[in-house]
């Protein structure tokens, strides 16, 4: 299939998402003549990954994780706050395209629980007030 | 008292430039046989979960022929409850690279890859670094200390998708393709990346393979029980004091001694409800339970598994669905949607849990947990649908009072 042993397929993908902020349609196009593929099987290759988005998000993507060491740690209500605060649900970016929430499964900081990605930055053992403070130092 | 027993952790090791490698200096001494004698020795079980011992695993990727092999470092952890293979790309990154390396050379490995999951932009930017720096330094590249060896190693970002972690979705991942398991066999050591005889290890296997080959096998055999070689690293979180990663000597101490001496004891109360001794895929244990020492063969006695050394602690005061429905949510969203009834079986148990919010369950509606719990793990391709029942299973199991309507005596 997408075998082309120098290229790494997810790499670039990266690449050209940390470029646009997303995948643009005419770049998996490129990527379906780069690698001799269907445009459907590149676009299916790349909706197996949540990280990877075919339509903008916002400029922050905010991801909470509520998986069970977070749950344990409160992150429900981490996530109550942040919710009411950018007044948006799991998986909606603002109208203003400031923000994109996504509750998410471990993010691999269990003992440290409640945390919070912004893009790639990491926040652990936050509490809802400074939450709340790193969201609006992004407004 | 329970101390833990640094096989492994240790200072922060991250600068090339001024590490010896001593344990790739000597693997290149010895050659394959040699090392691959020395991993044996030490009964060395694989740490991605599953156990396999790693010498007979090098030592089949030996004995393939085939004009190309690649050596794959497993970096995509992302079972809830689990961050050691973080602490160690962070910490220890370069006894990760040297265990890569080693395997490498002995089973005939020339091209590598470290594949981290997407969301660890901390341990991508400092292995990235020390691969370029490797580089630059010539530890990467044509005739390593000047022995001959070629290799080189490639950096791939995972992209948010748990079920890449099993072996052979990792593979249909670097390749470009969606993430899905293979059917087995053939197995990687078979046919692998690119249809190559592939040897793919977890983080922390790698880094003992390091030390093993530094300190001698026989410094890491005399660790432990006879099934339970060695140290492991664990991951304490949930409803504890003390939520870090420790390592411990196997046969040590029992589970409730780490609880107590290492994580400070249950937050808020004196005894858990329930223990997930090694991730969301192995079965909960009873504070009655905890006395089993920490070995494979102790946590399997007590009717669990050790799974990746995430021991998850859960309080006295917690709902049971609430955390049932975190749990089958976890499979929900992370199945990869391969065989039916680990897709549909999933939802479907998420939607059934999620109706029970201030209601028991009836004993039919247990059984038809069981039931799809059996069909998802016999039509399952890899070990998430394998397990994706275990913890729930064993709630109801262990909490019919709490859980179930009148309880039925199911043995
Ligand atoms: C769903 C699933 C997820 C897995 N995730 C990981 C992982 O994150 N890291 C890992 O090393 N092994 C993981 N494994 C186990 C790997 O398939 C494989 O057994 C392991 O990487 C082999 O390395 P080892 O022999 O050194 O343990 C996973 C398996 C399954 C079925
Ligand atoms: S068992 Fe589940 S996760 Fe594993 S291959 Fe089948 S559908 Fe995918
Ligand atoms: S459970 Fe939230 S980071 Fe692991």
């Amino acid at each position: 299939m997408l075998e082309l042993e120098n290229e790494i397929f997810l790499e670039m993908v990266h690449n050209i998402q940390e470029t646009y902020g997303y995948v643009p349609e005419r770049e998996i196009n490129q990527l379906a003549e780069k690698f001799d593929q269907p445009r459907a099987k590149i676009y299916g290759a790349i909706k197996f990954y949540s990280m990877f988005y075919t339509e903008p998000t916002g400029k922050y993507v905010i991801r909470i994780c509520d998986s069970l060491s977070c749950h344990l740690n409160d992150s429900h209500d981490l996530l109550l706050a942040v919710e009411n605060f950018l007044g948006l649900k799991n998986g909606e970016t603002s109208p203003d395209q400031l923000f994109t929430l996504e509750v998410v499964e471990c993010l691999g900081h269990c003992g440290e629980g409640p945390v919070m990605m912004v893009n790639d930055k990491m926040y652990t053992e936050l509490s809802k007030g400074r939450a709340l403070e790193i969201l609006k130092e992004c407004q | 008292m329970v101390k833990e027993r640094k096989f492994l952790k240790g200072p922060r090791l991250r600068d090339v430039s001024t590490y010896e490698f001593p344990g790739l200096k000597k693997a290149l001494s010895l050659g394959p046989d040699r090392i691959i004698q020395q991993i044996s020795d030490a009964r060395l079980l694989g740490r991605g979960g599953a156990g396999f011992p790693t010498g007979t695993k090098w030592d089949l990727a030996l004995q393939q022929q085939g004009e190309r092999k690649y050596m794959i470092c497993n970096a995509d952890e992302g079972e809830p409850g689990t961050f050691k293979d973080r602490y160690l790309l962070e910490e220890r990154p370069l006894k990760v690279l040297e265990g890569l390396m080693i395997g490498a050379y002995a089973v005939g490995a020339t091209q590598g890859y470290i594949y981290i999951r997407g969301e660890y932009s901390e341990p991508i930017k400092i292995v990235r670094e020390i691969l370029e720096d490797a580089r630059e330094e010539g530890i990467l590249g044509e005739d390593i200390f000047g022995s001959g060896f070629d290799f080189d190693i490639k950096l791939v970002r995972g992209a948010g998708a748990y079920v890449c972690g099993d072996e052979t979705s990792l593979i249909n991942s670097i390749e470009g393709k969606r993430g899905i398991s293979r059917i087995k066999p053939p197995y990687p050591i078979q046919e692998g990346l690119y249809g190559h005889p592939t040897v793919v290890n977890n983080v922390e296997s790698l880094a003992c393979a390091a030390e093993i080959i530094k300190q001698g096998a026989g410094e890491f055999a005399a660790l432990g029980t006879d099934n339970s070689r060695g140290t492991k690293l664990i991951s304490l979180s949930g409803d504890i004091n003390i939520s870090e990663v420790f390592e411990i000597e196997f046969g040590s101490c029992t589970l409730s001694e780490i609880i107590e001496n290492l994580g400070g004891g249950v937050r808020r109360g004196r005894d858990p409800k329930f223990v997930i001794p090694g991730g969301l895929s192995t079965a909960a244990l009873l504070p009655e339970e905890l006395d089993c020492t920490y070995t494979y063969e102790g946590i399997e006695s007590a009717g669990s598994s050790l799974g990746s050394g995430a021991i998850i602690v859960v309080g006295e005061s917690r709902d049971l669905v609430d955390i049932l429905l975190k749990v089958s949510r976890f499979y929900m969203d992370e199945t990869c949607g391969t065989c039916f009834p680990c897709r549909e079986g999933n939802k479907q148990i998420n939607y059934m849990l999620s109706q029970h919010r201030n209601k028991k369950f009836s004993g039919q509606e247990v059984e038809l947990i069981e039931d799809i719990g059996e069909v998802i793990a016999a039509a399952a391709r890899c070990g998430l649908g394998q397990t994706s029942l275990s913890l729930i299973n064993s709630i109801f199991n262990k909490f019919p009072e709490e859980l179930i309507e009148e309880v039925i005596h199911v043995d």
